[in-house]
């Protein structure tokens, strides 16, 4: 079994399990985000209702976070973008994806890696939700619009309160 | 208004030759951007550029000052570095039409450089005329006014002496002396904190829109993206800088069209 993190939501506790085999690189970097609580109050800041909810870049007040370096594209591990799954989000460079990750709220086979071209990446699968699948729905039900100079950003916050890694 | 005693403004900056420039009536899009601050030493934010550029639809593009982290003569040019930029603007105004105002970081770009790719250099600042729309265009530095040194030092390396003076250096000797300038700069900087980039001064911005009868400014430099009204006749659109190396992944674009003017931000996505 795959590492299993918590990530308590201000809308309830997602249980997410890892692919530690299929998706190394991913994994051991969003461990490592989990355990310096870079993901701890950051907001849910993009949210599209039947499409996925992402997270993991801005503070509350909309400030974007320092990261580390970008990690390598692990979309052609075979996994798929289907509905709860969890995968990396990135720039249009396939291989940028730092510290943003998204819940996939829909079967998003248009993300799944095709061929290596900027075109063709895709977008990293690295885990599925395993429990609380009602608080991701919750999430991605909210009313949204546009704040600051960013779209679809949830008209009341919602925050990771805290990630924590299930030893 | 006058540009009396009530403008803590240089002569220079307070009554600035404002050059006119009339877009093509066959463009639909035109683009801006600044501060890219390209450098080896910033690979990702060099590729993400090269990459935009690539796959922009706009009819024009326009950067706005500081391409460059630096730039010290255009014998510079032919470095790798310099020279891959250089092929990726010419490969670009083959496409489209591209356009340069100098930033305080690569004002010495100069026009033959520039000609090899293919890119018209804008005075700053410019007043653009398009889809019946007048837009001000600055690269921003000589509106704070508030940074008095930085305002000194400019009037310095901005003469025709000075350039005549550090162009005769050698280019091994150019790149020492703008990597100790940087340095001092950036101490500068963090011994001021984060306001040390400052804003620019409004009522120098709302005189140099009256004059030019542009309602609209956008400008670069400041890093601190945002679209505003500055006073009652005037908005203003500030670029972001660009930085994809140290995973934030900022780069926002300015698209005016005849709808107006829409902010591109770069983002990480689905």
């Amino acid at each position: 079994m795959g590492t299993q993190v918590d990530l308590h939501t201000s809308l309830g506790v997602i249980g997410v399990e890892l692919d530690d085999a299929k998706a190394p690189v991913s994994t051991a970097n969003f461990l490592k985000y989990v355990r310096k609580g870079h993901y701890d109050g950051t907001l849910f800041h993009r949210v599209i209702k039947g499409f996925m909810i992402q997270t993991g870049g801005f503070d509350a007040a909309l400030k974007q976070k320092l990261t580390d370096a970008p990690i390598a594209n692990e979309a052609n591990n075979g996994l798929t973008n289907e509905r709860y799954t969890i995968a990396m989000a990135r720039t249009g460079a396939p291989h940028s994806a730092t510290a943003q990750f998204f819940i996939n709220a829909a079967d998003n086979a248009f993300l799944n890696f095709k061929s290596e071209s900027p075109q063709g990446w895709g977008y990293a699968v690295f885990g599925k939700v395993t429990s609380g699948h009602e608080h991701v729905d919750a999430i991605e039900a909210v009313r949204t619009g546009r704040r600051g100079l960013l779209d679809d950003v949830p008209v009341h916050d919602v925050v990771i309160v805290k990630a924590v890694v299930a030893e | 208004m006058t540009t009396g005693n009530s403008l803590p403004v240089t002569a220079d900056s307070a009554r600035p030759q404002i050059h006119e420039w009339n877009a093509s009536d066959q463009w639909r899009v035109i683009e801006f951007m600044s501060d890219l601050h390209l450098s080896p030493l910033a690979p990702a934010t060099s590729a993400a550029w090269a990459a935009h550029l690539q796959h922009t639809d706009a009819d024009a593009v326009v950067i706005l000052g500081d391409l460059f982290e630096v730039w010290v003569g255009d014998d510079a040019r032919c470095d790798a570095f310099e020279a891959r930029c250089l092929e990726v603007l010419a490969r670009t105004s083959a496409r489209c039409w591209v356009g340069f105002m100098a930033g305080n970081r690569d004002f010495l770009l100069g026009e033959s450089a520039l000609a090899d790719a293919g890119v018209t250099l804008l005075p700053d600042p410019t007043v653009l005329c398009a889809f019946g729309q007048r837009v001000l265009l600055t690269h921003g530095d000589a509106l704070c006014l508030a940074d008095v040194e930085y305002q000194r030092f400019r009037a310095e390396v901005r003469s025709p002496a000075w350039r005549a003076q550090f162009l005769s250096r050698s280019l091994v000797e150019r790149r020492q002396l703008a990597a100790a300038m940087r340095d001092a700069s950036e101490q500068r900087q963090r011994a001021r904190g984060r306001a040390a980039y400052g804003d620019i001064d409004s009522a120098a911005a709302a005189e140099w829109s009256r004059l030019a009868r542009a309602p609209v400014l956008i400008h670069g430099h400041t890093h601190q993206p945002v679209s505003e009204p500055m006073t009652t006749a005037l908005t203003r659109h500030v670029l972001s800088d660009w930085h994809h190396d140290d995973g934030s992944a900022r780069g926002d674009t300015l698209r005016l069209s005849a709808a107006g003017i829409r902010r591109s931000i770069a983002r990480a996505t689905p």
